[in-house]
């Protein structure tokens, strides 16, 4: 079982150990939280220099987005031409196979469906064995969506650990599955509402603003019963923490864990 | 630009291409689903209300469509489906080619590329759980045989000139009318469809559920008052309503310009009243554009109508465009 660490900026490289043989590095949710060249640059020589595997963490993007990402692919494949990349934006999966086709594309978390939200706990043994299967499983145990990855060059799929367990019976045992601990990621904005949020005078603006990159400096902890446990809002995305690992892990359905030392944010 | 209006039985679409409807979207629900999956939906709508029950239903309501000139989507914008519904979502996929339809609104990569497989004899849409958020997730579906992209909710009027300026031609909608909300449709992976009056009234959406919020800083003398403001923040979603009449009309002139096809009404559910005031008032609009108004004169008139129509002022956290209102507040 191969085991990485998951940081979004240099500052967090402290969290390298012999524990690790893959760094993921950069953004997931935001794209104003791309890293500037110097902290790739910086990352994939602390990855080179502990013999790390290196996976280059995108978030979804726009067209603002894409043209740093495009900057930054260009660095990544000339320093380490077969790294991975986590896309969670088709467009950015399309930039790959078109102009970078040696980095070799991993479907984000933000891709592979499921569904997180908590709340589902308080009836989940309730429901109907065939409702309670779906909410486990996910599309690739569809032949015709496995096909699909395989056409785009996927061969590694990226997992949150849902609370409601996780199913991959019958998924493609040739398709890599990596497992996120323990932070699991639920939804995400772009009316963020960390953006600004210490400006009283901006307390109403709820859309597509500049910010201050707030969510660097906070968090918030979000608690109703009917959710079973507490979610933290980061920045533009919500997580809820499962530390407990899953089936899918002791049946070896999952080749990769992923520790995320603090939230991805 | 088309008014791309929900439809929801054979009875409404007289009245609401009277009203200026262009196109329909629609689903179907049948038993043999609801017994299997009673909290999950197959297109994004809950169990009840918004669905037609019987195919054959669906049929007449496409021949009468099609007999006035319009064309309906069926969705079947899960995000995902698994390998266990493929029977039914086959049965669904048969059932809305013979009934006509002209085009499948999708989200699941799975599904896209079963249709592709089987051949099935209808365009496909993608869903605005797509997230196409740049030129080049739309040239990604265009390659995949996508003919029409339904754009995510969060992205500003700047972005779409943006993304429609760069993406290779093909078919586009956005919202204009209810339902917005602070999440990504396609990046949330909330359950909506367990507010059920057999599980407890608390089970409401998710997004508008009223949360204890705690800050978390790492400055240990933040003040009181700043602290009451970011929780304060962080609450004001749950005192709106996704649906309290949520509307992007100001943005009609700026869609108009950059060739936007289609203008898609939230609403499946909703009773015939509520439909036909939303076609009605932008039809009502888009008349109002072909008489070539300036940007600030339409928008002033599309505010004037929003009011009258839905007797409401307009609000910046039901504002699809809330950089709109900004912009007009630094001009006053």
């Amino acid at each position: 079982m191969e085991q990485a660490v998951y940081i979004h900026c240099s500052d967090q490289l402290r969290y390298l150990s012999d524990d690790f043989t893959r760094l993921y590095f950069g953004a997931e949710f935001c794209e104003r939280l791309i890293p500037p060249r110097l902290e790739l640059q910086t990352a994939l020589r602390s990855a080179r220099e502990r013999s790390l595997g290196f996976t280059f963490m995108t978030p979804f993007v726009t067209n603002r987005g894409l043209e740093q990402l495009e900057e930054l692919l260009a660095v990544l494949e000339q320093s380490l031409p077969d790294a991975e990349v986590v896309v969670n934006d088709w467009g950015v999966l399309q930039l790959l196979r078109s102009e970078h086709p040696r980095l070799r594309p991993v479907l984000g978390r933000l891709l592979n469906k499921s569904k997180r939200g908590p709340r589902l706990m308080n009836i989940f043994e309730q429901l109907p064995a065939e409702t309670k299967s779906y909410f486990q499983g996910s599309n690739l145990d569809v032949p015709a969506a496995v096909r699909f990855l395989a056409q785009q060059g996927i061969s590694r799929v990226e997992f949150d650990n849902l609370l409601q367990g996780l199913n991959l019976e019958g998924t493609d045992a040739g398709l890599h599955k990596s497992l996120y601990v323990p932070f699991a990621f639920i939804s995400a904005t772009r009316f963020c509402l960390s953006a600004n949020c210490d400006d009283p005078v901006k307390m109403g603006s709820i859309g597509i603003f500049p910010c201050g990159r707030e969510c660097l400096k906070y968090s918030f902890n979000l608690y109703n019963p009917v959710m079973t446990l507490p979610l933290i809002r980061r920045g533009n995305a919500v997580f809820f923490i499962h530390e407990t690992i899953p089936d899918a892990v002791t049946r070896h359905q999952v080749d990769r864990i992923v520790v995320q030392p603090e939230l991805p944010v | 630009m088309k008014i791309l209006s929900p439809l929801d039985s054979i009875e409404e679409v007289d009245s609401l291409a009277r009203a200026g409807a262009g196109e329909f979207f629609c689903g179907v629900l049948e038993d043999s689903w609801y017994e299997k999956y009673p909290v999950i939906s197959i297109n994004r709508r809950p169990a009840g209300k918004g669905h037609f029950r019987r195919f054959d239903d669906l049929k007449e309501a496409v021949a009468k469509a099609h007999g006035l000139g319009i064309p309906v989507y069926f969705t079947l914008n899960e995000h995902y489906y698994t390998q266990a519904q493929y029977d039914l979502i086959r049965r669904y996929l048969d059932g809305a080619t013979g009934a006509g339809v002209d085009a499948f609104i999708l989200t699941d990569f799975g599904l896209l590329q079963f249709i592709k497989e089987q051949r099935y004899p209808a365009a496909m849409h993608i869903s605005t759980g797509g997230t196409v958020f740049n030129w080049r997730s739309a040239a990604f579906f265009k390659q995949l045989g996508a003919s029409n992209i339904t754009f995510p909710r969060h992205l500003s009027i700047a972005e779409i000139e943006t993304i429609t300026a760069k993406m290779p031609p093909v078919d586009t909608t956005v919202f204009v009318l209810n339902s917005r909300c602070i999440n990504i449709d396609g990046f949330c992976t909330f359950q909506h469809g367990l507010a059920r009056k057999e599980v407890p009234p608390m089970f409401k959406n998710a997004c508008m559920l009223p949360f204890e919020v705690q800050v978390c800083s790492s400055d240990q003398s933040l003040p009181f008052m700043r602290q009451a403001c970011m929780i304060e923040r962080q609450r004001i979603w749950e005192r709106v309503h996704v649906d309290d009449h949520p509307c992007g009309a100001c943005a009609l002139w700026e869609f108009k310009k950059l060739g936007i096809g289609s203008l898609k009404v939230v609403g499946r559910g909703n009773p015939i009243e509520r439909k036909l005031c939303d076609v009605n008032f932008l039809k009502t609009l888009l008349a109002r554009l072909d008489e070539s108004p300036g940007q600030a004169e339409f928008r002033s008139s599309a505010r004037m109508l929003y009011t009258a129509t839905y007797k409401r002022a307009c609000r910046a956290a039901m504002c699809y465009y809330p950089e709109v209102m900004a912009a007009q507040q630094e001009g006053s």
